[in-house]
């Protein structure tokens, strides 16, 4: 089902209508030529390809856009406050409000921090939160909060440079918001925690399926781009190794690998892509790291439950955005929900991401359902379940004709001084009709996001 | 502070510019020997690449044009046009946008010329060589020079001092060259002992100095 249309969505098709579609060819060319690539591994081999991209941008109004905006900043501000808290004085789960059980039970939680606050006590630096606007209520829900590492944004970063070039015509003739400055908006939240030192962006390295985005956000926030071993740490300081042999310290490090390959002394001994004792420097508060170790307890999909009773909690308001309806079978009640509804239920393994572990009910056999249920009940902690969201559909121009398919949309809300939301955003829709699944990594392709008024 | 750069980057840019300075250095004496092969001497592909310690068998022009770019041996252009994309790939943010495009476009024409199994088209070759002139174009065309140029242009230098060594290719320019070397050397580390090339083993020395300047 699609969006009612507006007089913004009216003139767009009329400027669409005039343009050259032979042109459209060119948004891949220009993928292909400066490798705007999201790698992949498939039957054991390295795939570099682009991801699929469709030239018909969504389009969110200002107005509306301002309303997501509010919604984000108090999400992430009370997802901030919720981190601070549960590694400090936990009084979020000595009231009550979220239980120690699924604090404990939370794979993201790490023992190890309690008692340690990061720089400026900031810890979701760069959050990702994937929404979507249900066709039921013409409202936008949260689905996912992503506050370990999140990726994406260097895509409609570069592909708005070349669409300004192809059909400029649609930017004389709308007020869209510039996007240029996500960037700057890293750079200042990372010079703001910087604890004294230069910025580093720390990928695993070539073979990660988002190098392409490592690369071109190092290079755009103007940071130096470093695999592990390009830095060392003495006398619980990080250093970066310049070719001449100089050692520079490192103030600030985005890292774009996840906790338990960090650091070899102190997570994961097997791991080769991290940087051994960089966690004990950072518990010395000696260098900053975005996003801060241990995010994953809040961003756990069991604890998702819980976002709209924390941002009552710190901030005593009504959550601007709502969650989807969600049930945690680990509570009775809920329980008895979800084995009588599991057929239109979505359920969800907390352990995974990705669009991994994700399960319709309406797609499962009896057989299938009768297996989740008995796998439910012997361990309710690990699922969650889901009213199916209707989502409102976003058309495609795929195979040179326009077709309707399903699309979520990835806000990025970056906490330095301030939290700020950016005025873009990842859009990203199902190859196929019909299907909900519109991760990257399951194959979906993206599209540009417009943050406009006419 | 100057421009910072790992270990990895400075390796990879410098040899980014030994083979892109490779692949137009080759081109161009295949291109001179392909037309010699035709009708005036039938040897002169196998002298071309006697040059890089390669025996190269063929029947006729069409077929040294095949062997020499894609057959079996150490200066395979094809895979050296993979090398080049990958050192690019390693240190796209430090070459220029233009540039780094058409370095992806020119591994484009290896990999079409790698899946087809009909004879080269010299269209290509000279396609290849224009994308070459064209990265060098842009590069050279940056405003302030920063360390990062100047290690794709020492690996730039050092291939075509190879390459004039092994071609035999007059003294005097060689020189100029080594000279250039000599002041890039210094520019990227003033703290390090250069010494002066010795002649017997200009090549050997020059990988000597490159081993001390960048510290892994």
């Amino acid at each position: 089902m699609l969006e009612k249309s507006t007089d913004i969505h009216d003139k767009f098709w009329e400027i669409f209508s005039k343009q050259d579609r032979q042109k459209i060819d060119e948004f891949k060319r220009y993928m292909d030529k400066f490798a705007v690539n999201f790698n992949l591994y498939k039957d054991g081999n390295f795939i570099e390809q682009s991801l699929p991209f469709d030239v018909i941008p969504r389009i969110i109004p200002k107005q509306e856009f301002n309303k997501i905006e509010k919604g984000l900043i108090q999400r992430v501000t009370a997802l901030n406050l919720f981190l601070e808290d549960l590694y400090t004085d936990a009084k979020i789960v000595k009231d009550g409000v979220v239980p120690q059980e699924f604090i404990d039970s939370a794979s993201g939680y790490l023992k190890e921090f309690v008692g340690f606050s990061p720089s400026k006590k900031i810890r979701a630096h760069i959050n990702g939160i994937d929404l979507v606007k249900d066709s039921k209520n013409d409202e936008w829900v949260i689905l996912e909060d992503n506050l370990r590492v999140p990726s994406g944004a260097s895509y409609p970063l570069s592909i708005r440079d070349i669409y300004r070039k192809i059909y400029p015509d649609f930017f004389e003739n709308f007020k869209i918001e510039p996007i240029k400055n996500y960037p700057k908006m890293i750079t200042e939240a990372m010079n703001y925690v910087n604890t004294g030192g230069i910025n580093v962006v720390l990928t695993p390295g070539r073979f990660n399926s988002a190098y392409y985005e490592h690369s071109y956000l190092a290079e755009k926030v103007g940071a130096q781009l470093v695999r592990a071993h390009e830095l060392v740490v003495i006398d619980k300081k990080v250093y970066f190794k310049n070719y001449d042999g100089k050692k520079i310290q490192v103030g600030a490090i985005y890292r774009r690998l996840d906790d338990e390959f960090i650091d070899p002394k102190f997570f994961n001994p097997e791991s080769l892509i991290g940087v051994p004792g960089l966690i004990e420097s950072y518990l010395s508060g000696n260098v900053a790291l975005m996003n801060a170790a241990g995010n994953g307890v809040a961003d756990d999909k069991g604890i998702y439950y819980f976002v709209p009773k924390m941002i009552k909690y710190y901030l005593d308001e009504e959550p601007i955005l709502k969650n989807a309806p969600t049930y945690l079978p680990y509570f009775e009640e809920d329980m008895d929900y979800v084995m009588n509804n599991m057929e239109k239920l979505v359920i969800k393994d907390v352990a995974e991401a990705g669009g991994y572990g994700v399960l319709f009910g309406h797609s499962m056999s009896e057989l299938q359902i009768e297996d989740l249920k008995m796998m439910i009940k012997a361990n309710p902690r690990r699922f969650i379940a889901q009213e199916l969201i209707e989502f409102y559909d976003e058309k495609c121009y795929i195979n040179n004709e326009l077709v309707n398919r399903k699309a979520d949309f990835r806000a990025y809300v970056v906490v330095g001084k301030d939290v700020k939301v950016w005025n873009c955003g990842l859009t990203r829709y199902a190859l196929e009709e019909g299907n909900y699944m519109v991760n990257s990594s399951q194959g979906g392709g993206f599209k540009d996001t417009w943050v406009m008024e006419l | 502070m100057g421009q910072l750069l790992t270990a990895n980057v400075a390796t990879s840019l410098y040899w980014l510019g030994r083979y892109l300075e490779r692949i137009e250095s080759t081109l161009y004496e295949i291109k001179k020997a392909y037309d010699k092969v035709i009708d005036v001497d039938k040897d002169a592909g196998v002298k071309v690449y006697k040059k890089f310690d390669i025996d190269l068998q063929y029947t006729d022009a069409i077929d040294f044009l095949d062997k020499a770019i894609k057959g079996e041996h150490s200066a395979n252009l094809l895979n050296v046009l993979k090398n080049a994309r990958e050192n690019a790939i390693i240190s796209r943010e430090y070459i220029d946008e233009l540039a780094f495009g058409e370095i992806i476009e020119l591994n484009e024409i290896a990999q079409r010329i790698s899946r087809s199994n009909g004879r080269i088209d010299c269209k290509d070759m000279d396609y290849a060589m224009s994308l070459i002139s064209e990265i060098w174009g842009a590069q050279t065309k940056r405003n302030h020079r920063k360390v990062s140029d100047y290690f794709l242009k020492l690996g730039k230098l050092v291939e075509e001092i190879d390459f004039r060594l092994r071609f035999g290719k007059g003294q005097k320019t060689t020189d100029i060259i080594l000279e250039e070397v000599h002041s890039i050397f210094k520019f990227l580390n003033p703290e390090i002992n250069i010494k002066k090339f010795d002649n017997k083993d200009i090549m050997g020395s020059i990988y000597k100095q490159i081993d001390e300047l960048i510290v892994d």
